[in-house]
């Protein structure tokens, strides 16, 4: 099903919450913008994974969970975590 | 005047006459010259000059038949633009250094034979004569007149066509109008588009997408079982359909095959091919290293089973390097086939961080950055004197998408089916070509450009007409 803007946020914050073990409620959301990423995993790509090389729309997530800002990446297809702990996730 | 100063006045005279005589003689060569330049009269193109070619043709230059008309001397402009006018003509220019010449634009699109007949017969008129077409320099043998299409948003294909459209630079593209007075592809060629799958049922390429033949047995692997492949291939479910549900394929298949001349959207680099639709990356566009290398392994199983495929297009990649990967592109190769590859879209130079597939150092791969349409490398295209083979247009790219829709996308990923469509075209005219020439043939086939010195090993955009070129 095709996200929406808030839609991925709100997953976003979900799985950020489920990978620090905290609650939602504790997750802020602290920028969402427009963005334009590299490829078609955002810029994200997961270990093992092949995209396609043309310049994808999305968004571009910050949030904020125990004093520390985590980015997520999005668009209507999908929603990442990038570079948490040094890796890519897709959501 | 003593002795010395005749010798020396009879030796100047003499050097006068020689340089008077050479000067003569050039002028007599210069002459011969210019009646030996290939010029080809209007009413000897290929085909007449439509309504639509005009509309076409003048996006590039390429306006109306003109005709050359010398007035005598004493008739004033008032009264040519009266002439022009009442023939609903225009003055198109006056031709400084030739006084009385005007260059005279017909506007009813007449036979330039008439239009020069009914300027002949004016008394204010000394001469009138068609405005031949130079040639280009005999890059290939015979006369190379540009071939336009009509379908409708050709004009929008500034990769094909630059007039300068969107304030572009004229003339930064590939060449594809000329390239077409040679070939506009071959059905016996076919390209496998390996990617999201393509939209086989889209308008602008249904009729040429590869079909099995009905003499060959649907795909068999010994792992995966009997698969009917009549369309193409599904990687990832391993299923029979290979429908792109993420418009990524469709639209790097639209680049290389979209029919032409056929009214409707766009043109392909090739009018007409085979394209074989493989799919490895879901709706979102991307998928697994192991469904990349099944599909390149049916590919090859393919061809030994008779399908003259001859070039992988993928519009895909990573930085993670893949061993198995870079060893089934090279049983491609052993296959005889051409693997074109995006360089990526980080912005970095491949010398130093590469990306796969197109950072592999097998003979069959063509890595290809991205221009944009002021002949500039794309500020998201990545590089590489020793790595990126050569460069394409790649930004603002219209092409077919899902649902018989047109987008324009960007990326090393529409640079990479443009280079693939010319290498169609160069087998359509040399199906027997090896891989190994046909890729040199690439790499010799381009303009340079000063924006890629250094930044790829041909230094330059791909141009059709060269490529084409024995």
């Amino acid at each position: 099903m095709a996200n929406s803007k808030d839609g991925a946020v709100e997953n976003a914050r979900k799985d950020l919450a489920k990978r620090l073990k905290i609650d939602a409620s504790d997750v802020k959301e602290q920028a969402v913008e427009d963005s334009d990423f590299p490829d078609m995993s955002l810029g994200a790509a997961e270990d093992d994974e092949m995209s396609g090389q043309m310049i994808t729309r999305g968004w571009r997530i910050r949030l904020e969970a125990q004093g520390k800002t985590y980015e997520y990446r999005a668009d209507k297809n999908q929603v990442r975590a990038y570079n948490f702990k040094g890796k890519n996730y897709r959501v | 005047m003593n002795r010395n100063n005749i010798f020396i006045h009879l030796a100047l005279a003499f050097v006068l006459i020689l340089v008077a005589a050479f000067a003569g003689q050039l002028n007599r060569w210069q002459k011969q010259w210019k009646s030996q330049v290939r010029r080809v009269p209007f009413e000897e193109k290929k085909r007449p000059t439509t309504v639509k070619d005009i509309a076409l043709g003048e996006t590039r230059g390429f306006g109306r038949p003109e005709v050359l008309v010398k007035f005598r001397n004493g008739v004033s402009q008032e009264t040519i633009e009266s002439i022009t006018s009442r023939f609903h003509d225009r003055v198109e220019d006056r031709i400084e250094n030739a006084a009385g010449w005007e260059s005279v634009d017909d506007l009813d699109d007449a036979d330039a034979a008439a239009t020069v007949a009914e300027y002949s017969r004016l008394p204010e008129v000394e001469y009138a004569e068609p405005n031949f077409e130079i040639e280009l320099p005999d890059s290939i043998d015979g006369p190379l007149v540009p071939v336009l299409p009509h379908d409708p948003q050709f004009t929008d294909q500034w990769a094909l066509a630059n007039s300068g459209q969107r304030g572009g630079k004229e003339g930064a593209d590939i060449s594809a109008t000329l390239a077409w007075a040679t070939t506009t592809g071959s059905d016996k060629v076919v390209v496998a588009v390996l990617d999201s799958g393509v939209d086989y049922t889209h308008e602008d390429l249904a009729q040429n997408m590869w079909v099995r033949p009905a003499s060959m047995a649907p795909y068999r692997d010994n792992e995966l079982g009997t698969i009917d492949d009549l369309n193409g291939y599904n990687a990832i479910d391993n299923a029979s359909d290979p429908m792109d549900e993420n418009g990524h394929g469709t639209h790097c298949a639209g680049i290389i095959g979209a029919e032409g001349e056929n009214n409707l959207g766009i043109a392909g680099v090739n009018w007409k091919i085979q394209i074989m639709p493989l799919k490895f990356m879901n709706a979102g566009g991307f998928g697994t290293t192991k469904d990349a290398i099944e599909a390149i392994n049916y590919v090859i199983e393919r061809k030994k089973a008779g399908v003259n495929v001859r070039i992988i297009s993928a519009s895909w990649g990573s930085t993670q390097r893949s061993r198995a990967l870079e060893d089934v592109i090279r049983k491609a190769y052993e296959n005889d086939i051409l693997f074109v590859a995006a360089a990526g879209n980080a912005s970095v130079n491949n010398d130093r961080s590469p990306h796969f597939p197109s950072s592999y150092n097998v003979p069959n791969v063509i890595s290809v950055a991205a221009l944009d349409r002021h002949d500039q490398l794309a500020s998201f295209s990545n590089y590489g004197a020793k790595s990126v083979a050569i460069a394409a247009p790649g930004v603002d790219i219209l092409s077919t998408w899902l649902g018989n829709q047109y987008e324009e996308k960007s990326g090393t990923s529409m640079a990479t089916p443009v280079v693939a469509g010319v290498a169609a075209l160069v087998l359509s005219e040399n199906p027997r070509m090896s891989v190994d020439d046909l890729r040199k043939r690439i790499m010799a086939s381009s303009d340079p450009i000063v924006a890629l010195k250094g930044k790829t090993v041909a230094g330059g955009r791909i141009n059709a007409v060269k490529a084409l070129q024995d």
